[in-house]
């Protein structure tokens, strides 16, 4: 959904250091009125740093950081007008629901009918009409997230920030909630950078993802073009399961260690293959050979409509792993069969992780 | 919704991040009324009270001396033994209230809570009407032919200092057992250990930091009082090293106060060395509470239950005696020297008519410090939390160091310092405020701070994020969360501050005098039946102040002092 126009958010090569740690290494990024951007990468990337910026409580050493068009460097976080959501809710322990809804209205210069019709309606929007007078205490945790969410659309804010809202809540409540998220966030059409470090969330919520590692952004897409074309070796690594297969380039061929051989380009190098778990299949008469491998299946694990399988190859003796359709018929634990791969789903990556093919 | 809503343009307080500033400020009071009393009191003991030349003079002579050598020999003892009685006190009742569920249990708490609070020299005074040499219980057992040990001297003080400070020892191990892991008892218990060596092999090592801080907080108690040696002491007979500051300083007969000052130094020499020793020797033994802790009270029901009552309530009621025994006195004839068996309020007309201002101006001056130390402290305790950076740290170390320092100490120091302009503050109302203040602000940033520790930084982020002003959200989201602390701190701020005798005395005028100084002196040299209505009226306004801050943090879950 990259909307038209200038950029909503924009974010200057922004730099951020604690001590000798560089936290964030000349970060450029950013987001269109009404997109779901989504800070994705392991704890440690930066990517909560980079959120913590754009909220304004830390201060970059260089860079900066324009919403809506207007530069917010040396503007305290109170004037910045971004809501925020934690990922331990944050929510005030001695103001009631309603209370720490209304909490940011009372800054604004708001009536009180106001106040009461405004914090009226967010909480219906998150579904706790009822609770309006309860306390935090009351809560559990996803109606206490409500509240967060609440409280931070409430004072229509140029950019809504959401660090790891849902690290705290169950699984099934998770998946729940950023369905309502998505929702909200698309009735409303607040601009909002959401941070998180599990994958399926960033491929289920976002419009578009930035995969960080180590202070820098790897890629930048939609969910569909960072799992199918992942433009380094971290970021196929990081999302989705990846069997790796390790060989060399040259002459124009990529050859593998466990014995297939695929077209390549460029200058002969060591490199990598990367093999989406299910691209691995079961070879038929059809494939061609050097598409295809022989390796011992070590273990079977049956996972329903799937049966995860552990592989070692009979060449070279690599680990892979595949996940075959449940009816297929499978070979038993021990045997050796036959594997094969389509090359145009491989993904091969040079030695500094970048795409080769 | 609808309509766009505006954010108002912060002005400058909204912009400006305003603690480093308020810390700043602190600190340079605290420089100010700390510091350079301290170190004017450093710099006038190496200054020669005979030669008058820079130099260990005045330590040569004091070490030189036999009787200054006793002083510091007699501070030693009855900081050792004082410590010791008041462990053998408070240990078992801390071991009782954090196992054990019995009836009574909250009433005796009270009780444990509020004989802390009755002023040291009260107790001391009591030990002499009961064991003194014209005491009723002396003169009881004088009937029957048995001479008491005197209750003068080494074993009165120690006895004395224990029964006021044991509910230190009660308080720091209640709170240390508490964070004890349950289960590396019933590991114990599973590998065959009975309830006695489970408690001598796997608990009280684990309780080795608290009891070491207990240690350290009665050492430091028995050692920085002045009233009760004063009292118990007989003034010259048996010095420590508090009293003999005080005499050296304020001797009507050639007062030496270069030697005051060294000894001073001493003092505080030792109180240091003490509070880097257990710093010391609990960051070696560091046995941090992996987790879990608390656990489940064990119910005593029937017989055993009442056993356990029983017990400590006869403990609780002996270490609260002295405070009955002066309150009942207050109530009897005097003939002389002695009570006699009649009730009267003579005692309270009498004091009454000599007390002047003295009861107006300690709650004048006590409601005063206590609410700088209110305000101050809350601010102070929240930044020193809150933030990191030298300032901060320097902050907390200086404000910690009245802690330490003994109040005769510091009242010298401010004697010494504030007598001339631009801060001529001697004989003023101000400087016992003053003194009260910095002495008692340790316990409300403490206590608040470790409040603050437990409240989630996200809170003020949020508070941030939704437009507020940084001290408009630590008005509305800190300053409510943090109330259990500022309780919790005032209420032992205010005891301490409207008994403070050790820096007062030294600074107190004829105009400035206090309910406590009128207490000790009607103790020290004169009618036993006013100064045991002064200390009746001492220990009920403080008691009454108590009670009213205990019934504020009713409903609070932890009333323990954070700042221990």
């Amino acid at each position: 959904m990259r909307g038209e126009g200038p950029d909503h958010l924009a974010i200057e090569r922004v730099v951020k250091r604690f001590g000798a740690f560089t936290a964030l290494d000349g970060v450029t990024l950013s987001a269109s009125r009404g997109e779901v951007l989504t800070l994705l990468g392991p704890s440690g990337c930066g990517k909560t740093t980079l959120l913590r910026v754009i909220a304004g409580f830390l201060d970059p050493e260089s860079g900066s950081v324009s919403v809506g068009g207007r530069p917010l460097t040396g503007v305290p976080v109170n004037a910045r007008n971004l809501g925020m959501v934690f990922q331990n809710y944050a929510v005030f322990p001695h103001l009631s629901v309603a209370d720490n809804v209304a909490y940011g209205l009372r800054a604004r210069a708001v009536g009180s009918a106001e106040i009461a019709r405004r914090v009226a309606s967010a909480l219906e929007r998150v579904r706790l009409s009822g609770l309006a007078d309860r306390f935090p205490d009351a809560l559990s945790g996803g109606q206490k997230q409500r509240v967060g969410l609440a409280r931070a659309m409430v004072i229509e804010p140029e950019l809504l920030l959401m660090d790891e809202p849902l690290s705290n809540l169950d699984a099934k409540l998770r998946i729940e909630m950023r369905q309502e998220i998505r929702l909200m966030q698309r009735e409303l059409g607040i601009t909002t950078v959401y941070v998180t470090h599990d994958q399926e969330e960033a491929l289920a919520i976002s419009d578009r993802i930035a995969v960080m590692e180590k202070g820098r952004i790897l890629q930048v897409g939609s969910p569909r073009e960072i799992y199918e074309q992942p433009a380094h070796a971290f970021v196929a690594d990081f999302i989705g399961g990846c069997t790796w297969l390790d060989g060399a380039v040259a002459e124009g061929v990529l050859a593998l260690a466990a014995g297939p051989r695929i077209a390549c380009g460029g200058a002969p190098q060591a490199a990598r293959l990367a093999l989406r778990w299910e691209d691995l299949r079961l070879a038929t008469e059809a494939d061609p050979p050097e598409h295809c491998l022989s390796a011992r299946v070590a273990m079977a694990s049956y996972l329903g409509h799937r049966t995860r399988v552990r592989l070692v190859a009979e060449q070279g003796g690599a680990e892979l792993h595949a996940d075959l359709p449940s009816h297929d018929r499978l070979p038993a634990e021990g045997s050796v069969a036959r594997f094969a791969f389509d090359p145009s789903r491989a993904r091969v990556f040079g030695a500094d992780g970048a795409r080769l093919l | 919704m609808s309509g766009a809503l505006a954010l108002p343009r912060p002005g400058l307080l909204g912009r400006l991040d305003p603690w480093p500033w308020l810390g700043a400020v602190a600190f340079a009071v605290m420089l100010v009324f700390v510091a350079w009393p301290l170190g004017e009191l450093a710099t006038q003991s190496f200054i020669g009270q005979e030669s008058g030349r820079f130099g260990l003079d005045n330590y040569a002579e004091f070490f030189g001396s036999s009787y200054f050598r006793r002083a510091l020999v007699n501070s030693l003892t009855v900081g050792a033994l004082g410590t010791l009685i008041a462990l053998c006190i408070g240990v078992p009742l801390a071991l009782a209230y954090a196992r054990f569920d019995f009836p009574g249990r909250g009433a005796i708490e009270v009780a444990i809570l509020l004989s802390m609070h009755s002023p040291p020299f009260v107790g001391a005074y009591a030990w002499i009407l009961m064991f003194g040499r014209s005491g009723w219980v002396a003169e009881f057992a004088r009937g029957f032919g048995i001479e008491l040990p005197p209750i003068y001297g080494t074993l009165g003080i120690s006895v004395a200092s224990a029964f006021g400070l044991y509910p230190l020892v009660f308080l720091v191990v209640r709170g240390g057992l508490a964070r004890v892991n349950r289960s590396l008892e019933e590991v114990a218990y599973s590998l065959g250990r009975g309830r006695v060596g489970v408690t001598l092999t796997v608990t009280l090592p684990l309780v080795l930091p608290a009891l070491l801080t207990a240690a350290l907080l009665v050492f430091l108690g028995v050692i920085s009082d002045f009233g009760t040696p004063a009292i118990l002491g007989e003034g010259e007979r048996f010095p420590v090293l508090a009293t003999l500051a005080f005499s050296l300083y304020l001797s009507e007969i050639g007062a030496e106060p270069g030697m005051a000052a060294t000894t001073c130094m001493i003092l505080l020499a030792i109180a240091f060395a003490l509070v880097l020793g257990v710093r010391f020797l609990s960051g070696r033994r560091s046995v941090a509470s992996d987790a879990g802790g608390g656990g489940e009270l064990r119910r005593l029901a029937g017989a055993r239950g009442w056993a356990m009552t029983a017990g400590v309530a006869a403990l609780v009621l002996t270490a609260n005696m002295p405070t009955i025994v002066v309150v009942v006195s207050s109530f009897l004839e005097v003939r002389g020297v002695v009570f006699q068996p009649a009730f009267t309020l003579a005692n309270y007309h009498n004091a009454i008519g000599a007390m002047g201002n003295a009861l107006w101006n300690s709650l004048m001056l006590a409601g005063v410090a206590l609410a700088l130390i209110i305000v101050v402290g809350a601010g102070v305790g929240y930044y020193i939390s809150r933030r990191s950076g030298l300032l901060p740290r320097a902050l907390d170390l200086l404000i910690m160091v009245p802690f330490v320092v003994p109040g005769t100490v510091l009242g010298i120091g401010y004697a010494t310092v504030f007598n001339e302009p631009p801060l001529l503050l001697t004989g003023t109302f101000t400087i016992i405020a003053t003194v009260y203040f910095i002495r008692r602000l340790p316990y409300m940033t403490r206590s608040c701070a470790s409040v603050v520790y437990q409240i989630d930084r996200g809170l003020e982020d949020a508070s941030l994020s939704l437009g507020r002003p940084p001290l408009s959200g630590f008005r509305r989201i800190v300053l409510p969360l943090m109330q259990p602390g500022i309780v919790a701190g005032a209420a032992i701020a205010w005891v301490e501050v409207f008994s403070e005798l050790s820096a007062s005395i030294v600074l107190y005028t004829g105009p400035t005098r206090t309910l406590p100084i009128a207490a000790y002196q009607q103790a020290a040299t004169g009618d036993i039946g006013m100064a045991a209505a002064y200390s009746t009226m001492l220990v009920g306004v403080a008691a009454t102040g108590l009670f009213v801050f205990l019934l504020a943090a009713r409903g609070q879950r932890d009333r323990g002092v954070g700042w221990l």
